[in-house]
Parts: structure tokens; sequence; C-alpha cells
């Protein structure tokens, strides 16, 4: 039955990309969402097309070309957002405008070089790519994924509250600037698993949907990890039953668990509340004096 | 030599100078009020003491070491005014204060024994023991404010800066906190505090600076307290504590 399908390499390749992808990709994710950042991801994949697009153009390797430019965006963006007034979200629009203009206008010059294979980049092909890619998206997960692990302490300080972080005197330009080269990393990475447009999913759906029953940031990034590799896994297993595109499949069960457990957890808070019988916090004095009784 | 010297400090937003010529020193071990309305400026000023805004004019030596050359940042405890509930992805409590050790640890290396008592040690002194599990989110607004003064202290700062820490704590847990600072400054350690009311963290106070449209129009001797407050005999044991104030837990509660 469901292990018929992995008797072909193409689809043991296809599962071992989305589970790295799943499984790597919140590790980035939990400090973008701290950081209310979320869109990124989605911000430097449309960059990413332009670096696509500069891969037909010149004939090299799209995942390098990707990388070189998602990477430039990144640090170009960071600039914007630390020295000029430009906020966070002026420069993700920027980011968002800019790339799809710049992929669109690139691949039109480069017409006559497989303009086709846009589309896969757009929406993921994991069925179509061979082990030299597999092993970079390997490689470059576990990169990723151990940077964050170690530095976790460093980057929740500058997510969290930077201006505390900048008095404590961590270096917080060089750690911002790392968090979204990582970013970067991690989508010209992932784009062969789900694809340019719907990598931003994996960075952060894994992340919201647990975040809603941990109480610390530690459990939070341990189990987005875990939700990752579940979602995705299970979103390659669906699609290779139903026939059907592997990216969209797993954004789309990453979407639904999100939603039953958002339903889930505003169930079961008020129940409890129910339950508490609303007393104030523990450990909060009244702040009235109450009448005594006559 | 003292900790924090501030000499004609101007700092400007966008071409409008809110603080003009500010003098500020701190010596070791002192605790000085930065007293003023609201808008005087005196929170810009100990953002450019922090380094969070730059100086349009002036000089700020921290340890005696010009602000821009200073990289002994560990030796300086700093608690924001408190902007909101935290929220995003959710922290424990020890995860808030354990930031107060990261400029102890050398990048990517785990914690030691020494960072994870300073951690239990300053959550203990702040009440919030029991809490160190808990989300912040799930705290009440005085305990998210203990647990910025516990990351703070975990630093082991010689030198505190508070920016208004007592607003949104209610009367009894202020009398706490203050007994909790004293503590540090009788170890030594100097405190910085900007506040705009008299309250129990103003009663230790050695000196108290007011600005007022951005210029220093006193330094000296702290307020007096008017009214009942100046009574030397009022012990700041406001009504609802109500016979509880023998008790020798110092949270009033758990």
């Amino acid at each position: 039955m469901i292990l018929e399908y992995f008797q072909y390499e193409f689809m043991q390749r296809a599962l071992l990309s989305a589970l790295v992808v799943g499984l790597c990709a919140p590790t980035v994710g939990v400090f973008l969402v701290q950081k209310r950042l979320a869109l990124i991801g989605d911000g430097l994949g449309h960059v990413a097309l332009t670096g696509v697009a500069v891969g037909f153009l010149t004939g090299a390797a799209p995942v390098w070309t990707t990388l070189a430019v998602t990477v430039a965006a990144a640090v170009v963006m960071e600039l914007l957002r630390s020295k000029s007034k430009t906020s966070g979200d002026v420069a993700l629009a920027m980011l968002f405008y800019g790339g799809l203009a710049g992929g669109v206008y690139l691949t039109g010059i480069a017409s006559d070089k497989g303009v086709a294979n846009l589309q896969q980049y757009l929406f993921g092909s994991l069925l179509t790519a061979g082990w030299s890619e597999v092993w970079t998206i390997v490689v470059g997960g576990a990169a990723v994924a151990a940077l964050m692990l170690v530095l976790r302490p460093w980057l929740t300080a500058i997510c969290a509250d930077e201006q505390y972080a900048r008095v404590s005197g961590l270096p917080v330009a060089a750690l911002n600037l790392l968090l979204l080269v990582t970013t970067a990393v991690t989508v010209s990475v992932s784009m062969r698993a789900v694809g340019i447009l719907l990598v931003s999913a994996l960075l952060v759906i894994p992340v919201v949907t647990v975040q809603q029953f941990t109480r610390s940031f530690k459990a939070t990034m341990f189990a987005a990890m875990a939700a990752g590799f579940l979602i995705s896994g299970a979103g390659v297993l669906t699609s290779a039953v139903q026939d059907v595109p592997p990216g969209a499949t797993i954004v789309l069960i990453g979407v639904a668990v999100f939603v039953a457990t958002a339903v889930i957890a505003a169930l079961t808070r008020r129940v409890r509340q129910t339950r508490r019988g609303h007393l104030p916090p523990e450990g909060e004095p009244l702040e009235v004096e109450l009448p005594a009784k006559a | 030599m003292p900790v924090l010297n501030v000499r004609g400090a101007t700092v400007s937003y966008g071409g409008r100078a809110v603080v003009r010529g500010a003098d500020l020193a701190v010596a070791p071990g002192e605790a000085v009020a930065l007293m003023g309305a609201n808008g005087s400026g005196k929170s810009t000023l100990i953002k450019a003491v922090a380094g969070l805004v730059p100086l349009a004019g002036g000089s700020i030596e921290l340890f005696g070491t010009p602000q821009r050359r200073f990289r002994d940042w560990k030796r300086v405890g700093y608690v924001p005014q408190r902007t909101g509930a935290a929220s995003g992805v959710p922290s424990t409590a020890a995860e808030v204060v354990s930031q107060g050790r990261l400029s102890h640890r050398l990048l990517g290396t785990p914690p030691r024994r020494a960072d994870r008592d300073a951690v239990a040690r300053s959550l203990a002194e702040v009440g919030l023991a029991d809490h160190a599990r808990c989300s912040v989110d799930t705290l009440s607004g005085g305990q998210q404010q203990r647990v910025l003064i516990a990351r703070a202290l975990a630093t082991d700062p010689d030198l505190l800066i508070m920016d208004e820490p007592t607003v949104g704590v209610d009367a009894e847990t202020q009398a706490a906190l203050a007994a909790v600072i004293a503590d540090r400054i009788d170890a030594g350690c100097a405190v910085l505090l900007v506040t705009h009311e008299l309250g129990p963290l103003t009663d230790r106070l050695d000196r108290a600076v007011v600005l007022a449209d951005g210029k220093v129009v006193h330094d000296g001797a702290p307020p007096r307290p008017v009214g009942e407050h100046a009574d030397p005999a009022h012990q700041h044991a406001h009504p609802h504590a109500n016979g509880h104030s023998d008790s020798d837990d110092l949270w009033g509660g758990k």
C-alpha cells in the first residue's frame, strides 16, 4: 500500500527532502515569528524568483544564483531597516514588488532558455529533484538547524527585546544580519521542496501551531521542528496517494492543522477559565480595602 | 571616579532638542533619581546613557571610559520602560531573566553554573522563584515588571539603570522592590532611577536630578514628600495591608 510508493527512488528523494526542510525551516521561523517578520520568508521567496531568472540568463545552476541574490537582498533589507527610517514592513513590501518584477523581467530577456521551468521553482517540484539536489538540502538544512540551535539564547534576546540586547552589549547588528542571511539560505535551499511561493509556510506554520500550547521558547522551537517534520511527511504521503503536487499538499495540511489547533486551544482555554472561576492571578494583592462586615 | 558622568548632553529628535546641555553624575554606590514631568526629556536622557539614542552634543562616560569605546556593558543593568504585554513566541520567566547573563557568556557556549545560579537568585530576589517556569504572557503586569528587574539584577551590575520601573505596579510590590534595590545599594551598586512620582523606591535616594524642558533645574537633595507621607512615622503601610504587615512574606500573598 503506502510503502509501495517508496520503492521508487524519486519518491524516496522527495520524502527525504521534504522531511529535512520540515525539520529545519522552523528553527529559523521561530525567531522570525518572535521578531514579527513572519512574511520575510515570502518576501525573500519573491526575490528568489529574480535569482532563478538570473540562473536562466547566465546558465548557472539556479540554486546558487538564488542563494547569491537572496543573501544580497537580505543584507540590503537589514541595512534599510536599521540604518534608514524605512520600517520593516516597507522594506518587506519593496522585496515583494522588486523580486517579482525582477523575476518576470529577466525571464523575459532569457525567454529562449527554458522559461517553462519557472513554474517548478514557483510551486516546487520535489519529484524531479536529483540526488545531488537532495544532498544540498540535507547539508544546508543541517547547517542552518545547528547554527540556530547553538545561538538560540542570543537570537531570542535580539528578537524579543532588541533595545535590551543592545544595552547588554550583544552584537545585535551582526546577529540580525546572520538571521536574515540564514533565512535567505533556507529559502534558496528549500525552494526545490515546496516552491518559492510556499516556503514561507514551512518557516511559520509549525511555529504558530505549536506556540498555542507551549510555555517556553525552547519547547516551542523543538515542538515546531517535530510539527514541521510530521506535516511535511504527511504532505508527501498524501500527495503520493492522490497524485497531486506535494508542495501545495504540505502547505494545505499545515494550514488545516493550524486552524484545528487554534480551535482546540480556544476551547481548552475556555474550559480552564470556567473551572478556575475567574480567580485573579496568584500572588497579586487586592488593590482595594474591603469594608469590614459589621 | 564616577560610574556615570554626563556632561552637557544634548539629544535631538528630528532637529528638535529634547535634552539640552544636561549634566548628570553618579558616584559608585550612589542612588540618584532622575525626575521631571512627562516630556521633560528624562527618558530620552536615560536612553542616551544606555546608548540607544545618539548624542547631538556633549559627552557620556561610563566607569571612566567614553561611551563610544565602552565595551563592559555587563556592568550595567538596564530595566526598560515596560511596553505592553510581551507576545509572539512564549518565553518563560527564567528564559527572559537568563538574557541578563548573555553578556557574561561567550557566543554559542552553554550556560555555566554561575549563570544558572544568578538567574535563580534574581528570580528569588523579586519573589518569582515559583513562577520561573511560567510563560511571561500569563503573568500580571506587576509580575512582568518584576521579571524585567530580575533580568537586570542577574547581570550583577555595578550600575543599575531603571526607566519608570514602578509604572503599573501595586503599592505592596513597590515596597518589596524598594527593599530589593536597597539591598543592592547596600552591596555597593549604583542606581539611576527615572521616575515621575515619589514612592517607596525614592525613600532610599541620595540625590535627585530634576529635568524640566530638557534642562537640569535641580541637582541635590531629593524632593521631600508632603502631606501624610512627610510624617516620619508613616511606614508606607497602606490600608489594604490591614494587619498583615507583620507577615514575614515580603511579597504579600503567596
